[in-house]
């Protein structure tokens, strides 16, 4: 809520400076998000009087006129303003004046006629445009010579507060008085007096509420006969401006500035188009509402409007209707101010694509027992400025329905837990009576009764809450938190996710944070066979599916590198992937996941070895590194598998447990275009649960005997993979074998066009003896003879 | 003989100093020193001499000998330290060209933030919890204290799948999902992602929090700021880090502070919220069946971004995402 100072000071005036006051606005919980002056700088400006206009002898666009300045001889000015004509009041910077822009204002001769200042338009002095071509007009019986910022009370602020749903009572200068006088311990003066008005009588406007619990409070008052050209004075006009709101006609200006002033949203109908009784009523489904801001709403049966016999003509608490508004041709208004319950308007206004000043208080709660009084004020207001008859103002309450402050205990050990502070009774008595509570005492402390307008206080926490306000949480003693020591449970099983990053960081991968939605045509394209969950209101349509892989936004990120000059990238993300079988929110799985992708060259200083760009097997080294660091690597076995997103030939799973837990492989050549990637892309992902945890150490004698090492070369078809032969050699149980490891592949001369040679390097030993010939070479015909008959291996 | 034996370790002399091949070396011991060598003939020659002159002339030989074999083997060191020294200047190589594999990549600076934070409270015995982030209305709102109608919703810019459920707007839900399966007293922190449907300049649609809840059965309000306090200051190593606590509203704390600190960052030492933070609202805890009474909590919710922002002098939150290498290199 933005707020004029000058206005807010009338009500309550603290010995305090603007920047103290915001500051204290602050730290009483009322943010202030900004304090801006309402007009730039500038100096020497005064109200003149034009006296005389004559025609600028050598110009014909200028005129030469004497203004009365309040310094006894008038002054000369040249003026080339348009509307300048004698008699009007205008803004005049005299000799000496500076204007916005470090503007000085000199004598001066205009095409040889001597000038000694200047006629000003608003925005030549740092006011808002008010659309006039020219000089700004001054009201006839603005005083001459008294200074323009004082006039138009141009050295204000505004201060803007930024309120939290739960303080709607400070959605109002009064509001904010209030709790600055709360805090400042500064009385606060209410600068009007609201004197019974003399009346015409009953309101002979029928009014009938059918929904007294959605609106418990209705008041209604005609007004006729009034001066149907009067106009909304300046003052009302620059407060109403200063808080962001657009003066409009006379009715409208003083309901807003009720609703500033006071709190209390109104509503303003041109009497003589109302049709019939005025009802306060559900909309029926499909009725039509055409609102002040021509708009053709159709309606829903959960909102509550206003009718007369004709149908919708305004939103309860939201906005009012076109066709009975106010115009310049009204001749007789009837006043509404009601009291809505916050359940009936909330979220109403949003589902019509509508927020108004008058919907954002009806939905946070407005004190139940001001519409009198604004009613009351805004009459007086009317009448001051108008005149015109007023008729006696018609309530209809449902009183049960009303809010009505309950008493709320507090006591005093709760405070102290509560706070962690310790405060006299008499010192908590006196914050309530600050905040204008009923403060009676009990057995068990105080029965604490708030004002109508604080409807936020429910529980006792929320007077304590009121305590450590008042009291200052920046006052609050230094204690410290001295709860049982326990020490945590520490799992060494569990492996350290920061281990894990720091594999892949070790190998010069950055982590990447990517969005955790993504553009749903390219996921789909990427992984026909999932289903993607999608936003129903997401940012942009790019950004609706939630990602089923990590793959997609670390592609992205790939080419939004590679955009910028950066040819060689490895990167890493982890994070949560999103899977459901068909969409649903009932099957969805949120898996955590470790995804990376690299490009460009091997290495990243190519002066020593041949440069070549990096391979599948750099990346499966990457990803067997992981495997390792948590010993899962002899359990994960990587089968080929074909996959959409991956080059058919260069593409695996990986298997643990007979279950897929990951997948590796090159981008398929297919989408490095629509992608907008360059170069071979390899990349992995798997479930973080695979390396989530390690084993814990178990140490063994080291044997003392000798190691027995033999190599074996198997010449097999060429489409096998090693993994069977290995599979084969492995299935010869025996605790001998330390390893059996790969050292030579090798295709060409000296074998069949579709064969290769897989050269294994076998190592033996035993834990309690050193091993003799025979046993060993048993051992290698056994492995030679399962090797030929699991996958016809012959020995080279 | 003294005049003969002088003369042939002379003339040795002479010809191992004019050689340059090992092998050379070898013929000139052959040539002196061999069977058939010329201080091995003079050898030969004792047999003619007397008792009394043979120790003596045997004596003149052996050093003779001895003085020629010298000759050959000083001689031999410095034609083998010649050739090593050849062989290592042909060696040398130059140390100035760099290592290989010598990268290093780098963690991203939400994770080194988060490792900070956690860090910091691990310390203090806070366990680690997560959550999902796709979450059911009870847990992301409901339990919270903040129901359908209330105007807190709105504040929250929801992201929603379903009526019922959303992409978490916070971390608190992780408060409720550890109450309902963990018995308390509790001392947790949850990081993770939230998420909120707007974006501009100063807000992306996916940012970073850590809550953070204790419950013990006197925690108190003075506690929580003196903790929070403490934090900021180990946070950002700044015993003099100004920090302020003003009033606010969340439906699930109640009092509830936000907090300030002053910063230099956009130079003029103004003052930038961290933290939302507060006492456990009463419903809450009874949402979960802990006893209001006996049992009393406070909780905060920080902003990861916005910590990092401040610790490291990033001034666009936008970056986090942009995931440019070159913005990702600077947090080796």
């Amino acid at each position: 809520m933005k707020v004029s100072e000058s206005w807010l000071r009338e009500w309550v005036n603290p010995k305090w400076d603007t920047q103290i006051l915001a500051e204290e606005l602050s730290l009483a919980g009322l943010e202030v998000d900004e304090v801006c002056s309402v007009a730039p700088e500038f100096s020497n400006v005064v109200i003149g009087h034009v006296l005389s206009v004559e025609k600028h002898p050598d110009a014909d666009k200028l005129n030469v006129t004497q203004v009365d300045v309040g310094d006894g001889e008038p002054v000369q000015i040249v003026c080339g303003a348009k509307n300048v004509v004698a008699g009007m009041k205008a803004c005049c910077a005299k000799v000496g004046a500076v204007l916005p822009g470090e503007f000085k204002i000199k004598k001066a001769k205009l095409r040889g006629v001597p000038s000694h200042g200047m006629l000003c338009g608003a925005t030549e002095i740092g006011l808002p445009d008010d659309g006039v071509d020219g000089l700004h007009m001054l009201p006839e019986d603005a005083p001459i010579g008294v200074d323009v910022r004082e006039y138009l009370s141009l050295n204000d602020v505004i201060i803007d507060v930024d309120l939290t749903p739960n303080r709607a009572d400070c959605l109002s200068v009064e509001g904010l008085a209030r709790d600055i006088a709360a805090i400042s311990g500064e009385p606060i003066k209410v600068p009007f007096e609201l004197e019974p008005i003399a009346t015409t009588g009953a309101c002979h406007q029928e009014i009938k509420v059918e929904e007294n619990t959605a609106c418990p409070k209705y008041l209604g008052c005609l007004v006729t006969g009034y001066d149907t050209g009067a106009q909304t004075p300046d003052w009302m006009k620059a407060r109403l401006e200063r808080s962001g709101i657009s003066p409009k006609s006379l009715t409208v200006d003083i309901t807003n500035y009720v609703l500033l002033e006071l709190g209390q949203p109104m509503h303003a109908f041109d009497a003589d188009k109302l049709q019939g009784v005025v009802q306060v009523r559900m909309a029926k489904d499909g009725e039509k509402l055409t609102t002040l801001d021509e708009k053709e709403l159709v309606l829903q049966n959960n909102t509550l409007v206003i009718a007369d016999d004709s149908g919708p003509i305004a939103l309860a608490g939201i906005m009012g209707g076109l066709s009975s508004a106010v115009s310049d041709a009204t001749q007789a208004i009837f006043f509404e101010c009601a009291h809505f319950a916050p359940l009936a308007i909330t979220g109403r206004a949003r589902q019509y694509g509508l927020h108004t000043d008058s919907s954002h208080r009806f939905e946070r709660g407005v004190d139940a027992f001001l519409p009198e009084r604004a009613m009351a004020r805004a009459l007086q207001l009317f009448t001051e400025i108008a005149g015109g008859q007023v008729s006696d103002v018609k309530a209809l309450v449902n009183e049960a329905a009303l809010h009505q402050p309950k008493a709320i205990q507090l006591r005093p050990e709760r405070v102290e837990k509560l706070l962690g502070v310790v405060l006299s009774n008499d010192e908590i008595e006196k914050i309530f009576q600050r905040l204008n509570f009923i403060v009676e005492t009990n057995d068990e402390g105080w029965l604490m009764t708030a004002p109508s307008y604080r409807f936020d206080m429910a529980i006792e926490a929320d007077l304590i809450e009121e305590i450590g306000r008042v009291y200052g949480y920046n006052n609050l003693p230094e204690v410290e938190v001295n709860a049982p020591m326990r020490l945590p449970k520490l799992e060494e099983q569990e492996q350290e996710m920061q281990l894990i990053r720091q594999v892949l960081v070790n190998k010069g991968y950055h982590e990447a944070v990517t969005y955790s939605f993504v553009e749903e045509n390219t996921q789909q394209k990427l992984f026909p066979e999932q289903k993607s969950i999608c936003l129903q209101n997401p940012i942009s349509d790019d950004m609706r599916a939630m990602r089923v892989s990590l793959l997609p936004g670390l592609l992205s990120t790939v080419a939004y590198n590679q955009n910028r000059q950066q040819s060689r990238l490895r990167l890493f993300e982890t994070g949560l992937v999103f899977l459901s079988e068909d969409a649903s929110i009932d099957r969805l799985q949120q898996i955590p996941m470790i995804g990376g992708v690299i490009v460009g060259s091997v290495s990243a200083t190519g002066w020593s070895e041949e440069d070549r760009p990096v391979d599948f097997y750099d990346m499966k080294g990457h990803v067997e590194s992981l495997l390792a660091l948590s010993h899962v690597a002899d359990k994960v076995r990587f089968e080929a598998k074909v996959l959409p997103i991956y080059h058919p030939g260069q593409s695996a799973v990986m298997v643990m447990d007979g279950e897929e837990i990951g997948s590796i492989g090159q981008l398929h050549p297919g989408h490095v275009k629509t992608l907008g990637v360059s170069g071979k892309v390899f990349m992995f992902e798997m479930r973080l649960d695979t390396i989530s945890t390690t084993r814990i150490p178990s140490a063994k004698a080291i044997s003392k005997f000798p190691i027995v090492q033999r190599d074996l070369a198997f010449v097999v078809e060429q489409s096998l993979p090693v993994q069977a032969v290995l599979d084969a050699l492995g299935e010869v149980s025996s605790e001998i074998v330390q390893s059996i490891e790969l050292f030579d592949l090798y295709q060409g001369a000296g074998l069949g066009e579709n064969q290769k040679s897989v050269a294994l390097t076998i190592k033996l030993q035993h834990q309690d003896r050193t091993l003799q010939d025979e046993e060993v070479d048993a051992l290698m015909q056994q492995m030679i003879e399962a090797a030929k008959h699991k996958v016809s291996a012959e020995l080279r | 003989m003294q005049q003969q034996l002088q003369d042939i370790i002379a003339k040795a002399e002479n010809s191992v100093s004019s050689i340059t091949e090992l092998s050379a070396l070898d013929e000139i011991r052959v040539q002196y020193l061999g069977k058939k060598g010329e201080l091995t003939a003079m050898m030969k020659m004792l047999g003619g001499l007397s008792a009394e002159e043979k120790p003596k002339a045997g004596q003149m030989i052996n050093d003779a000998k001895q003085a020629v074999q010298k000759l050959l083997s000083e001689k031999k060191t410095a034609l083998e330290t010649a050739v090593l020294a050849e062989k290592l200047a042909s060696e040398s190589i130059d140390v100035t060209l760099p290592g290989r594999n010598i990268e290093i990549g780098g963690l991203h600076p939400v994770t080194r933030t988060l490792r900070r934070i956690e860090n910091i409270f691990a310390k203090a015995g806070f366990d680690i919890e997560t959550g999902p982030e796709i979450e059911d209305d009870w847990h992301n709102f409901e339990a919270l204290n903040i129901p359908e109608t209330h105007p807190a919703r709105a504040m929250h810019d929801t992201f929603y799948f379903d009526a019922q459920t959303v992409l978490r707007t916070h971390t608190s839900g992780v408060q409720i999902r550890t109450m309902e399966n963990k018995p308390v007293p509790m001392r947790i922190i949850a990081p993770g992602r939230v998420y909120r449907c707007d974006s501009d300049q100063t807000h992306t649609p996916m940012f970073h929090q850590v809550e953070g809840l204790l419950v013990e059965e006197n925690a108190s309000f003075a506690q929580l700021r003196t903790l929070i306090i403490e934090f900021l200051r180990q946070f950002f190593e700044d015993e003099n880090l100004k920090v302020r606590f003003r009033p606010s509203y969340f439906p699930f704390t109640e009092p509830s502070a936000e907090v300030d600190i002053a910063t230099n960052l956009f130079g003029d030492g103004r003052w930038i919220e961290v933290l939302g933070c507060g006492m456990v609202h009463p419903k809450v805890l009874e949402n979960v069946n802990v006893d209001s009474e006996k049992y009393s909590g406070f909780a905060f919710g920080l902003g990861v971004e916005r910590l990092a922002m401040l610790r490291y002098g990033v001034t666009d939150l936008r970056q986090f995402f942009e995931n440019d290498i070159r913005f990702l290199q600077q947090f080796k």
